[in-house]
């Protein structure tokens, strides 16, 4: 599916797949500490591992610097 | 892994580079970045790292994330102080017009603080934290956050958490505690459903009364997108679930320039690792102690919820895994009888502070509470024949004899 990852045109090869999934996938630094824009809206954390992708999605990772968990 | 190994592991690994496997002390104002995208990336959000040390710093991060770590939050910020960490909560959480509810009995520099922010249009309503009804009572439209101390400081009352947290959950509105006198160690604040706990780091945390610093933790239990503070209910749309983090960071931090000193998390994070041990020695010297005083013929009272007769012994040790704190009071029958036995203590010092590996007493009448009228010096527990002693990691017998020298002199 075509998706866009901050700003940037993508191609995933999964059929589905989670935030959670994305985020291990992109191997996405320091992932406690990540907040994620999807189509425009911040998700909770605790709907990472239920909110899906879909062709199109626009997904933006956001760090506040908030000390989070190693 | 347990408290005393997260304690030990959690927050930093080991040096990618050379192996240390001590937090290193980057002690650095700034970092540099190989491209400009790549550091327009940071300041953008997209990509993760330290741009300047007032706003966040690796050594400090490593101290945050230990902590975060302990108390099972979703993100900490590490601050100058820890008066700086009530401050910079406080400030994240209120605008003018906004009202806080607190417990009565506050540490005296907490208590100057709000009646201070009155000065901004901030006001604190005191309610007896021990009565539900008063505290539904003082809730009102403007009311931001409740605010008390897991053991009052130096009443050495306990709070009902359950109660308080039940309460402010069903009027949306995050309850702020202070475990200083606790520490992550005696108290798990993510368990009992508190949703930001402080900590001057100052006291257990650091290492013999060393270093001056503090923590804010966000426990992740409150929903801050439908905050009453339109200010973190904003920062909320852009950071979701750390829009309470964010707030501080990205505003507080960034205007006050408040931020704890990379030394200074170096040796908190250096603190937390015997911080179990030391807890656990002084919270047993406290108690023969207070067992101790209880029997002198020259002290007329003694206040400690690890004593079986303490109207709080039950809750504290419900709350507390079962352990009670370091600090505690006794009172002499006149303030002369209570500056004749600190004048003659011969190891334990006068001081100001707590959570020191050294005993330490003070007369709070005369010291914090000079200046507060006396209906809240009697709010908070205060009188002329008050003796606070934080008890130190010494042995027991050491700090009984002195004592009972210096009452008997």
């Amino acid at each position: 599916m075509n998706v866009s990852i901050n700003g940037q045109k993508e191609v995933l090869t999964q059929s589905t797949l989670t935030i959670s999934e994305l985020l291990k996938l992109k191997n996405v630094e320091m992932p406690e500490m990540v907040s994620v824009e999807h189509n425009g809206t911040i998700l909770e954390r605790d709907a990472f591992g239920t909110t899906h992708i879909q062709d199109g999605d626009d997904i933006e990772f956001l760090y506040f610097m908030g000390g989070g968990a190693h | 892994m347990k408290f005393e190994s997260k304690a030990i592991h959690s927050g930093f690994s080991q040096d990618p580079k050379h192996g240390a496997t001590a937090v290193p002390v980057f002690q650095t104002a700034s970092y540099a970045f190989s491209t400009a995208q790549e550091l327009a990336d940071v300041f953008e959000g997209h990509k993760f790292g330290h741009v300047y040390s007032r706003i966040s710093n690796p050594t400090v991060s490593a101290f945050e994330s230990r902590i975060t770590e302990l108390e099972n939050g979703l993100g900490s910020v590490a601050v100058a102080s820890g008066m700086a960490a009530i401050a910079t909560a406080i400030y994240a959480l209120t605008a003018s017009g906004d009202e806080i509810i607190s417990s009565t009995n506050l540490f005296g520099g907490t208590f100057h603080f709000f009646e201070d922010m009155a000065r901004f249009g901030v006001s604190t309503r005191y309610v007896d934290i021990h009565s539900p009804l008063k505290i539904k009572q003082a809730i009102t439209d403007k009311t931001k956050l409740i605010f008390f101390e897991t053991i009052g400081n130096p009443k050495l009352d306990v709070p009902n958490m359950k109660a308080i947290v039940e309460i402010a959950n069903e009027a949306n509105i995050p309850v702020v505690v202070d475990s200083t006198l606790t520490s992550p160690y005696l108290f798990q604040a993510k368990k009992w459903g508190v949703h930001v706990v402080v900590h001057s780091a100052t006291k257990y945390i650091g290492i013999g009364g060393t270093t001056i610093g503090g923590i804010i933790v966000d426990l992740g239990t409150f929903k801050w997108r439908n905050a009453r503070s339109e200010a973190v209910r904003e920062s909320a749309q852009k950071a979701g679930h750390f829009g309470f983090i964010s707030q501080i960071r990205q505003r507080i931090l960034t205007n006050t320039g408040n931020i704890l000193a990379p030394f200074n998390a170096f040796l908190f994070s250096l603190g937390l690792e015997t911080l179990s041990l030391r807890l656990d020695k002084q919270c047993q010297n406290a108690l023969e102690l207070a067992q101790f005083l209880g029997s002198h013929s020259k002290v007329s009272k003694v206040t400690y919820p690890g004593l079986e007769n303490n109207p709080y012994h039950e809750l504290a040790k419900a709350q507390f895994e079962g352990q009670f704190g370091a600090l505690l009071t006794f009172e002499c029958p006149t303030k002369e009888a209570c500056f004749h036995c600190i004048d003659h203590l011969k190891m334990i010092k006068n001081m100001t502070s707590l959570g020191d590996s050294k005993t330490m007493v003070i007369h709070p009448d005369s010291t914090i509470y000079r200046t507060c009228s006396p209906e809240q010096k009697e709010a908070a527990g205060v009188n002329d024949r008050l003796i606070r002693v934080s008890v130190g990691l010494e042995h027991f017998s050491d700090i009984i004899n002195d004592f009972n020298q210096a009452l008997s002199a």
